[in-house]
């Protein structure tokens, strides 16, 4: 059975991996939009 | 408690004259309503982001659902796919942006004024307001509880004495600072979380051998589960429970669903994204607003499992037997045990931050409910700076008076309860009302009663952990619940959350219908 960080089932490994990967896109996202729709950037 | 007494109470009395001093800046920046209200509608991204994380993480969420992870495992985690899923990447983009848009657009200043002013009515002002005076005291207590329970060993203090101390230095700032003061001191307490929490990790780690050897020492316990829960469906506690069994439904439907889908209708919360000047602010916090929640609930949850493991090697016992059977006393049984002393003090004034952070909130918005959306429904918002404050000691002295009668068994029931009943009667309403361009009144009245009354039903007489402790069902049916299982897991929001959103689409789409023709 494949073990992940000493983890051998699915459901759990593949919840930390969801959390972290949401936590990283969280990050990815709020630095693409650093600087969109600011006061002066209506619409974008 | 093992820590020198009177470096505790130093590092007590340094963090609480830094809470007090950005509470006193908050006052010194409230000039206007709008200031006290809604921070000006300028607040700083990461405000922002720490204030809402803060805000969202009470010291139910670690040391409550922490407990919970010691004694039900690592499936918790799905509860933090959740908190980051839905609590930061849907509330801030899909919820936050066009709440701050409407907020603006309208010129609301709180939640239920919001509600009003998009459904054009100040009835839905009123009720909005009404369970959230009725609903949120029961929460607030619930925090109040927790804190003082954990000052009264730390600081060697009477229970009541700690409980009047905790409710009166956060309300002293939340009466004089108005929102600025509870979100600067927020922040404030949002980064000493972060610290506590991350230091709490890497030693959990450290003291069970490393990530590996941890988690397979974990999972290697898996014969030691008790037998009354391998009854009830669990496997072990680095695996998920048996599908459908009832550990299974009470994971699921209680803890990850009902915490975590039940945080994008909390006004406390939503309010925050009315504080930001610009969709941009709102961006910019979801950077912060994600590792936050994982650093938080994701540590959590993860040592709340991995107590197991120490408590194993060290006692010769699992986690819930070392602290006698009480799952809230595992966390701090942990610390105390395994932590050196300096983090004793650090992890104390984490807790300490959670539940202020939490409970400045709750004031502020019980308070200007009761004021702005009670007494002055329908006109505008702005009544004045000394009206809010007078209504915040009066919710701030109801929360006290509830505190001190409530029993402290019911801390993570009724976070949970709260957290069921706004995602149940405001949710559908809310979702609609901030994206449809012409919301149904109707469907958001019927809607968000739909919801509340479903919700209180199911609460009373049917999900058995309510019912049993609320006892009402017992007295009126003689039974503790009037439906057998699988009903008596399933939580309330499971039920009461698709029938108030059934009913809301239904008129908006008859409105819309009608409309067209």
């Amino acid at each position: 059975m494949l073990s992940v960080f000493g983890i051998t089932d699915p459901a759990i490994w593949l919840g930390y991996g969801l959390a972290i990967g949401l936590a990283i896109l969280c990050m990815v996202y709020g630095a693409l939009n650093w600087n969109r729709e600011g006061e002066e950037d209506h619409g974008s | 408690m093992a820590v020198d007494p009177i470096i505790t109470a130093v590092f007590v009395l340094v963090y609480v004259a830094i809470t007090l001093v950005l509470g006193y800046i908050g006052y010194k920046k409230t000039v206007h309503p709008e200031d006290y209200l809604l921070a000006g509608r300028s607040s700083h991204p990461v405000i922002i982001a720490l204030s809402y994380g803060a805000t969202f993480i009470s010291t139910s969420a670690i040391v409550g659902f922490g407990g919970t992870a010691a004694n039900l495992g690592m499936g918790l985690i799905w509860l933090t796919v959740f908190n980051i899923g839905v609590g930061i990447l849907l509330a801030f983009v899909l919820f936050g942006k066009k709440t701050r848009e409407k907020g603006a657009e309208t010129d609301a200043l709180t939640f239920p004024d919001l509600m009003g002013k998009i459904f054009h009515t100040p009835v839905l002002q009123f009720i909005s307001g009404i369970i959230i005076i009725l609903g949120m005291p029961l929460y607030t207590s619930a925090v109040l509880i927790g804190g003082a329970r954990f000052l009264e060993p730390t600081l060697n203090i009477p229970y009541t004495t700690a409980l009047l101390a905790f409710a009166v230095i956060v309300a002293v700032y939340v009466i004089y600072g108005g929102l600025i003061a509870v979100m600067y001191t927020d922040a404030f307490q949002g980064a000493i979380m972060l610290i506590g929490m991350t230091i709490l990790l890497v030693l959990t780690y450290v003291y069970v051998g490393g990530v590996n050897v941890g988690n397979s020492a974990l999972a290697a316990m898996s014969d030691l589960v008790p037998a009354s829960l391998t009854a009830q469906g669990m496997t072990g506690w680095a695996s998920m429970p048996e599908l459908g069994s009832p550990i299974w439904f009470t994971l699921i439907t209680t803890l990850v669903l009902g915490v975590g889908i039940g945080v994008l209708a909390q006004p406390q919360l939503v309010v925050r994204f009315m504080t930001a000047k610009d969709n941009r602010s709102l961006n910019r916090a979801v950077l912060v607003g994600g590792p936050f929640i994982l650093m938080m609930t994701g540590v959590a949850f993860t040592v709340g499992a991995l107590t197991n493991v120490y408590f194993f090697q060290h006692e010769g016992k699992i986690a819930i037997d070392a602290a006698g059977g009480n799952v809230d006393a595992v966390i701090p049984l942990f610390i105390n045990t395994a932590m050196p002393d300096i983090f004793i003090i650090i992890f104390m004034l984490t807790l300490l931050s959670a539940a202020m952070s939490t409970l400045s909130s709750l004031y502020h918005t019980m308070g200007t409910a009761l004021v702005c959306d009670i007494w002055g429904r329908g006109k505008t918002c702005v009544v004045s700076v000394r009206a809010n404050q007078v209504g915040c000691i009066i919710m701030m002295v109801v929360s006290v008076l509830l505190a001190l009668v409530m029993p402290a068994s019911i801390i993570a029931r009724a976070t949970a309860m709260f957290m069921g009943l706004c995602a149940a009667a405001f949710l559908p309403a809310f979702a609609v009302g901030v994206y449809a361009k012409n919301p149904s009144r109707n469907g958001a009245l019927c809607s968000m009663i739909a919801g509340a009354v479903i919700w209180f039903f199911w609460t009373v007489f049917v999900h058995a952990a309510e019912a049993k402790t609320l006892g009402i069902s017992q007295f009126l049916t003689g039974a503790v619940t009037i439906l057998g299982a699988p009903w008596t897991v399933i939580d309330p929001i499971v039920i009461a959350l698709p029938l108030s959103l059934i009913v809301m689409v239904i008129f908006q789409m008859r409105e819309r219908t009608t409309k067209a023709t």
